[in-house]
């Protein structure tokens, strides 16, 4: 049997499906449509009645009637309104049932009495939401009124129709009062007063939209909430993605390849004469600063064409210098010599300005304020203290820490000072409210690292895993990363790549291990130096530079495979997709 | 030379009759009781300064026209008596406008109270402090019985006591008289220095005050 001709009315059309071409298969019961369309509206029932268990798609969770409705709104929603309608008709699926067609066009048309009546016919379940939705409809009513200068039906409509809602009284008192003063409560644009209300009246749709249940009012934009909702879980699912450019299609689902990742040694650093023990970017990518058991500190440019050159080395320090870290501005730099004093440098002129000590005791770690104004340490009595640029004192805690504050650093909000305070503790102090969070771990804590947005911790463990911590609120672990070796040295982690997607770190073994950070998947390994790597820096700026810090003397910089680089070019200009795996429709 | 009194020896001070009457005196006066003042100044022979006669019975109008509900009077009368009094006391002037605003609402003269309300009172309303006691008297409009909201209280005796109380205070404190009476005074004296005493010695060495039990006497 074919389809029943199309010069009946659509109301009441029964159709049936045979064999459609593009083999919606799986198991979609075929049932024609209830013939009585127009009875069926007029009980005002919800808009799932029609051929409710039709399915489509290979899994049979899709409802037919749904998907051709959500379509239906897209189509209007774009301005297709002819389509639209034609798609109704041909569908014999209806966007809205009569009642609620009459409704909305009576609020588009401002009929605001009628549209109240035809609300309580809709016959909704929740009294709650039918009661704010007839407070909006008269509240437009009580205000178009008073924009027409029809004070008392106005009053009238709050007192006998408004009133006795008993909702939203404090809003019924702003009414009142807008009586007097009707600019106060409507804008204060002068174009005419039936454009406005047209303004006015698509709010209105929208705020019922929001206040009665999807099924009756279907929600605009629903069908590219799903699709937006798809994209978004293809992306975070790649495990590779580390590109600015969101080319997502929806053509096929997304996957970055490897190639993403920086997995060549693009150039070596061997101005370093010792082991070279710590590296960072500089925040706006443009340095990278180097600190070597050689004594002395480098601070590198990052050319134009990605060519890194030296820029100052940074000599002073009488013993090996374990750390180098920029100030928030980038203009200045801090080392830490080991167990010696605290240097601070200016980065345009590579001298230092500024030495930090404390008679009796050094320092074994550093670290800026977020203002820049301080600088902070970890000392060998196992105090902390605090200076300002000048060298003065400002603080100095003697907490009940029982080992050397091996690494320490204040979040960028200034509100929290991470400091490990015991072996397998790292104290999360709060200094406004001066309270202490701690997290307790199950092994030797040897570094730490936080994230840009200072939610979270990575927390290098001596057991050779890399955990890392959510701290916003009460620290729980979130993900945990081996493979890497660690035994006797301290190595140390870090964030990097789009949105901070990826760890890395070094390794004992030589070589630069790199993670996804949600999933905790090792994606790839990266030999090439000679002795333990002991510190990674991801750039900031360019997700696809990464620099390593060996045992043997020299820093590597890793990029993307060369091949890849030219690639990346034409993929910036034409619409192919390196490194896109294509899917077949519906896998 | 110090003497060793001890508050609970109170009954042992003496007072004197011509103070107790000019207490009482000057309660009566502050009341405006013109005609029970007369009558205590002829049985005691307490003096009353009499070119306040004519201040006493203004004001005699004055605080009955806000208790009758006549606050536009009552309004008219202080600015004949006190011309720039209103003017330098802003937040009276306002709640006895706002008053006859509510006298309109309750007489159901819509119209008139939404025309008040434009004109007197919604000038006040560019002034934040004065922004929600407006509001509040407006939402009396969105009830059909304003007894019934939950603004009644601005419809209350109680209220427009409050109103004139302060009304009278003020006017006193214009034509430079005390605005609190040497009874309250005391009152408040005695209050505040037995609370102090019981929280010193404890609640058995002094208990707390309460005017009404020393009242039984």
């Amino acid at each position: 049997m074919g389809v029943v001709e199309d010069t009946e009315p659509p109301l009441k059309r029964a159709k049936r499906l045979v064999d459609e071409p593009n083999g919606f298969s799986g198991n979609s019961s075929v049932r024609p449509c209830s013939v009585n369309n127009s009875l069926g509206d007029l009980m005002a029932r919800p808009l799932t009645s029609q051929g409710d268990d039709q399915t489509i798609g290979s899994k049979g969770v899709i409802k037919k009637s749904e998907f051709v409705r959500i379509i239906t709104r897209a189509l209007y929603s774009l301005g297709y309104d002819k389509t639209g309608a034609m798609l109704e008709e041909e569908s014999g699926i209806s966007l809205h049932n009569s009642i609620i067609k009459a409704f909305l066009q009576q609020v588009k048309d401002g009929k605001w009495d009628e549209s109240v009546k035809t609300l309580h016919r809709i016959g909704l379940s929740d009294e709650k939401a039918v009661k704010s939705a007839s407070f909006l409809l008269l509240e437009q009513k009580f205000l178009e009124l008073l924009k027409f200068e029809k004070i008392l039906d106005a009053l009238g409509t709050l007192r006998n129709e408004m009133v006795p809602l008993r909702i939203n009284t404090k809003r019924v008192h702003e009414l009142a009062s807008s009586l007097i003063s009707p600019s106060s409560l409507i804008s204060h644009t002068t174009s005419d007063p039936g454009k406005e209300s047209v303004n006015s009246r698509s709010k209105i749709l929208e705020e019922l939209q929001n206040l009665l249940p999807a099924s009756v009012i279907i929600p605009e934009k629903r069908l590219e909430c799903l699709v937006e909702n798809s994209l978004h879980i293809q992306r975070d699912s790649c495990v590779f993605h580390n590109t600015l450019d969101s080319d997502l299609s929806l053509y096929t689902d997304h996957q970055c390849g490897k190639h993403q990742i920086p997995s060549q040694t693009v150039q070596i650093l061997a101005s370093h004469t010792d082991e070279v023990w710590f590296l960072q970017f500089s925040h706006n990518g443009k340095y990278l600063a180097s600190s070597s058991k050689d004594q002395t500190a480098i601070i590198w440019e990052i050319n134009a064409d990605g060519k890194i050159s030296l820029k100052h080395t940074l000599v002073g320090h009488q013993k090996p210098v374990i750390a180098i870290l920029w100030s928030p501005d980038d203009r200045q730099v801090l080392t830490c010599g080991a167990e010696e004093v605290i240097r601070r440098w200016d980065v345009d002129s590579g001298d230092c300005v500024q030495m930090y000590e404390k008679g009796g005791i050094s320092p074994i770690s550093c670290g800026w304020y977020p203002d820049g104004q301080g600088i902070i340490a970890g000392m060998t009595d196992r105090s902390i203290c605090m200076w300002d640029l000048d060298g003065r004192e400002i603080e100095c805690w003697k907490g009940q820490r029982t080992q050397k504050v091996s690494d320490i650093a204040m979040t960028d909000d200034g509100k929290w000072l991470v400091s490990v305070c015991k072996d397998s503790v790292i104290s999360l102090f709060d200094r406004e409210a001066t309270v202490e969070r701690l997290i307790e771990e199950e092994d030797m804590i040897t570094s730490f690292s936080l994230s840009n947005d200072n939610k979270y911790l990575l927390v290098n463990l001596l057991n050779q895993e890399i955990r890392l911590w959510n701290i916003e609120g009460d620290p729980k672990i979130v993900s945990r990363y081996k493979g890497h070796r660690r035994s006797r040295f301290i190595i140390r982690s870090c964030f990097g790549g789009y949105k901070q997607a990826f760890i890395a770190s070094g390794s004992e073994d030589s070589q630069v291990y790199i993670w996804h950070r949600s999933t905790g998947k090792l994606i790839i390994e990266l030999p090439g130096h000679a002795g333990a790597v002991n510190c990674v820096s991801w750039s900031p700026t360019n997700l696809h530079m990464l620099a390593s810090a060996s045992d043997d003397g020299t820093i590597r910089i890793w990029g993307l495979e060369r091949i890849n680089q030219q690639n990346q070019k034409k993929q910036v200009q034409g619409s192919s997709s390196n490194g896109v795996i294509h899917r077949c429709n519906g896998n | 030379m110090y003497t060793d009194m001890d508050p609970r020896q109170f009954e042992h001070s003496v007072v004197d009759d011509n103070d107790i009457h000019s207490i009482v005196m000057s309660y009566l006066l502050h009341n405006c009781f013109n005609e029970t003042a007369d009558s205590l100044a002829s049985c005691t022979g307490v003096k009353q300064p009499s070119d306040d006669r004519d201040n006493i019975q203004r004001r005699k109008q004055i605080i009955h026209f806000v208790m009758e509900m006549k606050a536009l009077k009552a309004v008219e009368l202080t600015e004949q008596l006190a011309k720039d009094l209103l003017e330098k006391n802003k937040d009276l002037h306002f709640d006895l406008l706002r008053l006859h605003f509510v006298e309109l609402v309750c007489a159901r003269k819509c119209n008139e109270a939404i025309e008040f309300a434009k004109t007197i009172l919604a000038p006040f309303g560019t002034v934040h402090k004065y922004v929600e006691k407006l509001e509040d008297a407006m939402a009396l409009l969105a009830y059909d019985d304003p007894e019934k909201s939950p603004l009644f209280h601005l419809l209350s005796s109680e209220y427009r006591q409050q109103v004139a109380d302060n009304l009278n205070r003020t006017i006193l404190e214009h034509t430079n008289q005390p605005s609190y009476t040497p009874m309250e005074r005391i009152i408040q004296h005695v209050t505040v220095v037995r609370q102090y005493l019981t929280e010193e010695n404890g609640k058995d060495a002094f208990p707390p005050f309460s005017l009404k039990d020393s009242l039984k006497g």
